[in-house]
């Protein structure tokens, strides 16, 4: 039977019972006893009707859901009856649990959700493996490197390259700058992914003259008016004409870090510009699919043989490159941010700790209250196991209703954090509620009910009927075991709550640290862009006199004190280490040490305000055609040149390999280092070119304003504008803002565990105000006798506060233990702090140990100003 | 008082095998409502088994939610009103064999304990 029946089985049992008893009370009569006595005599006959039809119940099978919609139906009826206490625990609950959905939902979409391809589990990413450098150093793919990895290796179904940069598209005239991918022809298929109108790339795609696009689905319907007939147009990119092979799906994107691409171009372009036949011009990432039944380490030993096979054949650009890494996609992907991620869920599991002891002594107060209740109820003979299962029930029900409003506030917090975060972790922005964070939400929950009402359910049913019933409702010594309990619960809230200041603290001291970190550069008041000038409009001479043009143009704007351009931006995701020789230092070409690579136009130092160290900054005459020229910073000065005057040496750098003439360099100055990966990173050995000797596609230009240079925008615009229409500016920021979202993440994780502290010290206080309140009560009589026999009021507060001191105390010292295991979890994410910093200690519980004297202070006053006449009348 | 609680248990868990096997065999002779069944087992034993007839029904219930038995509600003969009849069906008759030949085994079992000096049988 179904228990929707059961009311209509109710119904018929009723008939039934009633026809029979009426038969019997007949035959009583037939028998000849009065009307009224027959009646009686048949309910006696009959028996307990409550009971039968109880018994029968059960016989129905489905009593014990019928005795938990009762235990629910009477759960509900007492929270509704103490709103006081329902609305304190349901959003302490709330809190608690929305903070971990949240957090999750986060790590679900950033770690646990598989990549959105067929297969996933064998998309592998590759590497060569860079042995001049310790540990595991990848280095990028070259064309031929790649062909012969693809033509040899025989452990993938297939292997592709991706190499991201930008494209010019040209419609009507205009011009419009899109992120773009070149990538092998066999990309898609690798992926697993069709495209959804037109053809994939085929071979022949690769091949110089045969340059080919695939649009993404979003470009398709902002550009195209998603016209269906587009596959095999022409359109024009970059001064070329390429045929549209097709458009890939909705929602298709890779790779997942970055900015999503809007064009995926065939390699003919670099096939045609000879790069395909460049070794050493290591610029391409790499992703393969493993044949089925083939191991990581298998496909590793398979690639590493032809690594160094091709190490022995070309030593001048492959000596270093012997061997491969393998690594699933997924892995490799979510590896920087995975031990980011895992700190802020075990903080925010902490949290939820904290919720559980906190909620659990409210619990604990108001199982006492209701003390009487249970004893009546253990009197009349409800069993232990009854009334745990009522009280645990009842918590349930407590936690869920908190867990209800907790996803709605986890999903609110969850978009709040990915909307106010501009961040570059990868997948972050596809985090969403969904049925794996609403099964994790519900399984916290129901645990978290269990977890804080184990506790209370397990004292009470432990607890005498007939004790419980003559103190009443409320006891006058109260129950040393509960108190101990009690007390328990709020030390292990100070030691949690401590471990989250301590850690917070940490991360807190260790982002200013960061902020103090001194760049190198002034990023104040400094405008940047990237300019798109096309190669094939503008040979090597045009390019440098475009930038002349453009400079001098800007600098007379008003507002504009200086104005020059360079690449990369420190900061930047531009970036590039290229190796070198030093006259003099005779070094086999394959064993040439790399640093990282800047160009300069006039000027640049000055705008940027990297300071001159010794000789000179680059001028008019370091041109297209003058001396070739070099300047290195002073972190490369002191690795190269230790003790020696680098001003007059002379370098060779192997910058485009065969392509241009690799002059030999003059060093002229030595400037002051940058940070050029990010605040935090280490000072790195730099030098830079002259930009007229060495132009690329896209520098940048930066502009020093005397005011908000935010506004200097429009009159760029306008100025690239006058000398070519067709010549996109993008990626307009400030200075500030690439120093900025350098230390993103470092704020990210400081701000939310900040958060996360904050919330355990606020609960911390609720934990240890709410006993010291209910020892105030229970201990009325007490107190009242005390002072009646001559204690002072301050004798009195003293009492209460040393009282809350001590579980203070006992917390902070387990709470210390604790974080000095436990911070060393965060050892890779501080900088310039060691985790086990004492003044953060000494702060922290300091801090935690002020504002429980105020919680404290609080009840203790109370205590200190009852009347001891009112207290022992009311005993 | 939980203890007390488990005691009434063991003892209607004793009775209740009991009275399965005896509302069986009751129900052997013809369908019958909870009151005929009642009386039934009450005469026969000479009204030495004092039940309350509302015992019967959750084993009633329990013996149909089992499929021994079925039940359809019937106008009596004699009373000309709508009674629930009980009837016995083939898996029922199967069940009555079962606890039928335990029940002997159990009596015989007590007997041999009880009553030590009968002869024995081989």
């Amino acid at each position: 039977m179904k228990w929707w029946q059961m009311k209509k089985r109710d119904a018929d049992l009723e008939r039934e019972l009633r026809s029979d008893l009426d038969l019997e009370e007949e035959e009583q009569r037939e028998r000849g006893v009065p009307a009224e006595e027959a009646r009686y005599a048949a309910r006696r006959a009959f028996g307990n009707a409550t009971l039968i039809r109880e018994q029968t119940h059960e016989a129905w099978g489905w009593a014990p859901v019928e005795r938990l919609s009762q235990d629910v139906r009477y759960a509900l009826r007492q929270l509704v009856r103490s709103p006081g206490f329902t609305v304190t625990a349901v959003l302490t609950l709330a809190l608690g649990i929305g903070a971990t959905t949240a957090i999750f939902s986060l790590v679900n979409a950033v770690l646990l959700r598989p990549l959105p391809f067929p297969g996933q589990d064998r998309l592998m990413w590759l590497s060569q493996q860079d042995h001049s450098l310790p540990g595991e150093a990848p280095e990028s793919l070259s064309y031929p490197d790649y062909f012969d990895w693809r033509a040899q290796n025989h452990t993938f179904s297939g292997i592709a390259t991706y190499f991201g940069g930008g494209s010019t598209l040209e419609m009507n005239g205009d011009s419009q700058r899109v992120d773009a991918q070149t990538v092998s022809s066999n990309f898609f298929a690798v992926l697993g992914v069709a495209p959804m109108l037109g053809r994939d790339f085929r071979w022949e795609d690769e091949k110089p003259s045969n340059r080919t696009v695939m649009l993404s689905y979003s470009l398709w319907q902002s550009a195209f008016g998603a016209s269906r007939d587009i596959a095999g147009k022409t359109i024009r990119m970059d001064d070329h004409a390429y045929t549209v092979a097709g458009v890939m799906p909705k929602g298709f994107r890779f790779p997942l870090n970055g900015p999503p691409a809007a064009v995926w171009v065939s390699i003919a372009d670099d096939a045609e510009g000879k790069k395909t036949g460049m070794r050493g011009y290591d610029v391409l990432s790499a992703i393969g699919r493993l044949k089925p039944g083939v191991g990581v380490e298998q496909a590793r030993a398979d690639l590493s043989l032809i690594a160094s096979q091709l190490a022995r054949q070309y030593p001048d650009t492959n000596k270093q490159d012997s061997s491969a890494l393998v690594e699933p996609e997924l892995r490799h992907m979510t590896g920087d941010t995975g031990p980011a991620l895992r700190v802020l869920f075990d903080a925010v599991t902490l949290v939820l700790l904290m919720v559980c002891a906190n909620v659990a002594g409210l619990l604990l107060v108001r199982t006492a209250r209701r003390g009487g209740e249970f004893a009546l109820r253990a009197a009349i003979g409800a069993s232990r196991g009854a009334i745990m299962r009522q009280l645990l029930v009842e918590s349930v029900t407590l936690s869920l209703c908190g867990g209800i409003a907790g996803v709605a506030l986890g999903y609110g917090l969850m978009h709040a954090m990915v909307r106010l975060v501009p961040l570059n972790i990868p997948r972050m922005q596809d985090a969403s509620v969904d049925g794996r964070v609403l099964v994790f939400a519900l399984v916290v929950s129901v645990a978290t009910g269990l977890l804080f009402g184990v506790v209370p359910a397990w004292r009470m049913s432990q607890g005498a009927p007939a004790l419980a019933l003559r103190d009443g409702s409320r006891g006058v010594a109260g129950r040393r075991g509960q108190n101990r309990v009690h007390n328990g619960l709020v030390v292990a809230q100070t030691a949690i709550g401590l471990v989250l200041l301590v850690s917070s603290g940490l991360l807190m001291r260790s982002f200013v640290r960061i902020l103090d970190v001194d760049p190198g550069f002034d990023p104040r008041h400094v405008l940047s862009a990237r300019i798109g000038v096309p190669f094939a409009r503008y040979k090597h001479d045009q390019h440098v006199q475009f930038f002349q043009r453009l400079l001098t143009s800007v600098s007379a704007l008003p507002g504009v004190k200086s104005a020059s351009a360079g690449w990369p931006l420190p900061m930047s995701d531009s970036y590039a280490t290229i190796s070198f020789n030093i006259q003099g230092r005779p070094i086999a070409r394959g064993d040439e040490p790399g640093e990282a690579l800047g160009l300069a136009m006039p000027g640049y130092f000055e705008t940027m305000r990297i300071p001159l160290v010794a000789g000179r900054l680059f001028l008019e005459q370091d041109g297209v055609k003058g001396p070739p020229t070099i300047i290195i910073n002073q972190a490369f000065a002191d690795k190269y040149f230790p003790g020696t005057n680098p001003l007059g040496q002379h370098m060779q750098i192997r910058l485009g390999d065969d392509v241009f003439e690799q002059s030999i360099r003059e060093i002229v100055g030595v400037v002051g280092n940058t940070k050029l990966r990010g605040l935090a990173a280490a000072t790195q050995p730099a030098y830079y070119l002259p930009y007229p000797q060495a132009v690329v596609t896209n520098p940048y230009i930066v502009i020093r304003a005397s005011g908000d240079p935010a506004l200097l925008e429009g009159g760029l615009r306008a100025a690239v504008h006058d000398i070519d229409k067709s010549v996109p500016v993008y990626q307009v920021a400030t200075l500030e803002d690439y120093v900025s979202k350098s230390a993103a993440q470092p704020r990210f994780q400081t701000l939310l565990l900040g958060c996360f502290a904050g919330i355990a010290l606020i609960l911390a206080a609720i934990g240890l105000y709410g006993l010291l309140s209910y020892m105030v009560v229970q201990r009325s009589l007490e107190i009242g006798l005390r002072m009646a026999l001559g204690a002072r009021r301050s004798d009195i507060l003293a009492h209460i506060v040393r009282r809350g001191l001590v579980l203070t105390l006992i917390g902070i010292c387990a709470g210390l233990a604790i974080a000095a295991g436990m911070t060393r979890l965060l050892a890779g994410m501080l900088y310039g702090i060691r985790s086990s910093d004492p003044v953060t200690f000494a702060v922290m519980a300091g801090l935690l140990l002020l504002v429980s004297v105020a919680a404290s202070s609080v009840p203790a006053w109370r205590a200190a100003r009852l009347d001891p006449n009112q207290a022992l009348h009311e005993q | 008082m939980s203890s007390m609680a488990k005691q009434t248990q063991q003892r209607t868990a004793v009775l209740q095998g009991t009275l399965d096997m005896l509302i069986l065999r009751t129900l052997l002779y013809g369908p019958a409502h909870g009151h005929q069944i009642g009386k039934h087992i009450q005469r026969t034993t000479n009204e030495f088994l004092q039940m309350q007839h509302g015992s019967l029904y959750p084993a009633l219930h329990r013996l149909e939610r089992r499929g021994w038995v079925v039940s359809k509600w019937e106008t009596a003969p004699d009373r000309n009103r709508e009674f629930k009849y009980y009837r016995l069906t083939d898996k029922g008759r199967k069940q009555l064999i079962v606890e039928e030949s335990q029940w002997k085994r159990m009596a015989e079992a007590v007997a041999r304990v009880m009553w030590p000096t009968a002869p024995e049988e081989n």
